[in-house]
């Protein structure tokens, strides 16, 4: 149940309730603080909830992140505010924060809505579904996705035709259009940041042909088209609903690219593209699934295990950097590489290409603190000061990082840097507390 | 909170005009809508046959109906002998 009860104090702000701010706001109520957990998003869970499946268990991702999403829901010391953003923080001198809260109207109420979906169902208008990566449409009146928290609908203003229909069919009146943008004021004593990260915008990469060549996807449309929650009934092509029987994947799109402004590794590329080459050899028997790599970067536990599984899966994986994408007339691709093996340039064809995209850090977070200055480093993620003995702390004495907001790193790694950071959170509401009991 | 009146629709069309591009999209799925509901009415068919069936470029056929497949309307019916295309038929919602 989401608490929308506007309470002016907190303990603590979590900024973002992906994977690394529910753990970290689960950790910190689950010893008596009382947290502010916001979300730009509808709904909880970030980027993880949809995938389809974790490397290198092949845990089912939902099933891990339901229950995690389920606990944040029910927990009396969490209030969860989606569609929310925090702004203007300024520190006070006794080293507490207060913030700026503005949440944008979703015109639904929450607490009224059943998800029955009969919003849904009246609804004329189809746009493109933005958490299946356009793959297919949605209808203004909507819930995100079936396993979404809260499972409420929302009303996409922008491209409502203001026909009224899901209003007249909804049969709790949940449905507001009167809602406004929610502004309020709240003091805490510590802000835990973790604003996650978002993907390279393969576009900048023309030669590619993203955008232009139907059948070059991204991975994340390629996950959505393996997860439970697909939006077609299988894998198929986007240019023409065929079956693919030969897919090629580019890795390090978007990482360790120095003309696109991104010179790093993104961490998970290597091992979720080799999880989707699995799970495709699953789906489809007689497909075949070869990977262009520069460097596999098989670092975790059991990855270079995973990494030989899907070689004696039969996965091809081929060293050489991909120069340039071009279709045919059948929706067919040219890949056009050198073969680091053979030191030749060569071109094969491949029905569907999958671009291994890269992640970025999200922009715009030093903007969010007024009087102090929230210090990032030379690739734009939240700056550790202190990365060995203390990895969550930053610039500014009672704000801490987790997650990918400070560097790439796999849900594991996530969730253990979400544990530092509430637990140096934590530490310092104690900190707090004791000052004030001594003044 | 209970609204109760069911037309807090009028208070937004006070102030807040549909653009002209959100028509058109209505206008483009509702038409696209009914040919494909109508082509599929006596027979299965693919994405394909149904790109030369409704003129229209196979990659836009496939996204509307898989909206259409995910709003209940349409539903799989079997594969072609080549294992290339699904065909698609009415969905029967009794």
């Amino acid at each position: 149940m989401q608490d929308n009860n506007k309470v002016k104090e907190y303990d603590a702000l979590v900024i973002g309730a992906g994977i690394a701010g529910g753990e970290a706001a689960l950790n910190l109520a689950n010893v008596g603080n009382r947290v502010l957990l916001i979300d730009k998003d509808l709904t909880v869970g970030g980027k993880m909830i949809m995938l389809s499946k974790v490397f290198p268990t092949l845990d089912c991702s939902a099933c891990i992140t339901t229950p995690k999403v389920s606990e944040i829901a029910r927990h009396s010391l969490i209030t969860t505010l989606t569609s929310t953003e925090a702004s203007d923080i300024v520190q006070k001198d006794n080293g507490t924060f207060e913030a700026l809260i503005t949440t944008q109207p979703r015109y639904v109420h929450i607490e009224d809505c059943t998800g029955c979906q009969l919003c849904e169902e009246a609804c004329p208008v189809n746009v493109e579904d933005e958490y299946q990566y356009g793959l297919v449409g949605r209808k203004a009146a909507f819930i995100p996705f079936s396993i979404a928290s809260p499972r409420a609908a929302a009303i996409d203003i922008e491209n409502c035709t203001l026909c009224g229909a899901c209003e007249r069919a909804c049969p709790t009146n949940c449905i507001d259009f009167t809602q406004t943008v929610e502004k309020f004021m709240i003091e805490c004593k510590t802000v835990i940041v973790a604003t996650g990260f978002q993907l390279f915008d393969p576009t900048l990469i023309p030669r590619y042909g993203y955008g232009r060549f139907k059948n070059v996807i991204t991975s994340m449309q390629m996950e959505r088209q393996l997860a439970p929650t697909r939006p077609f009934n299988t894998v198929l092509r986007p240019s023409d609903g065929k079956i693919p029987d030969n897919i090629a994947y580019v890795l390090c799109t978007g990482s360790r690219d120095k003309t696109v402004g991104t010179p790093i590794c993104s961490q998970v590329c290597c091992m979720y593209s080799t999880k989707q080459a699995q799970l495709l050899m699953g789906a489809l028997p007689m497909a075949d699934i070869t990977l262009y790599f520069l460097h596999i970067r098989a670092f975790g536990k059991g990855f270079n295990e995973f990494y030989a599984q899907a070689q004696s899966m039969g996965v091809e994986y081929v060293k050489g950097k991909v120069a340039k994408i071009t279709e045919k007339e059948d929706g067919n691709l040219i890949l056009r590489y050198e073969d680091i093996s053979t030191g030749k340039v060569t071109e094969t064809e491949h029905d569907m290409v999958v671009l291994s995209v890269g992640i970025l850090p999200n922009q715009g977070i030093t903007g969010l603190f007024k009087n102090r200055k929230l210090e990032l480093d030379q690739f734009n993620y939240i700056s550790q000061s202190n990365p060995l003995e203390s990895p969550a702390t930053t610039s500014i004495k009672g704000v801490f990082v987790a997650g990918v907001a400070s560097a790439p790193m796999d849900i594991p790694d996530s969730i253990l840097s979400a544990g530092a950071a509430s637990s140096e959170a934590a530490n310092y509401i104690r900190q707090l507390s004791v000052k004030q009991v001594e003044v | 909170m209970n609204v109760g009146n069911k037309k807090t629709v009028l208070k937004m069309k006070e102030k807040r005009q549909v653009s002209q591009a959100v028509k058109d999209e209505l206008k483009l799925f509702t038409k696209t809508k009914k040919a494909i509901l109508k082509a599929l009415k006596d027979n299965k068919k693919n994405v394909p046959e149904l790109s030369e069936e409704l003129n229209m470029p196979t990659d836009r056929v496939l996204y509307f109906l898989m909206s259409l497949q995910k709003y209940g309307f349409v539903q799989v019916d079997g594969i072609d002998d080549m294992d290339e295309y699904f065909y698609y038929k009415l969905k029967d919602n009794g």
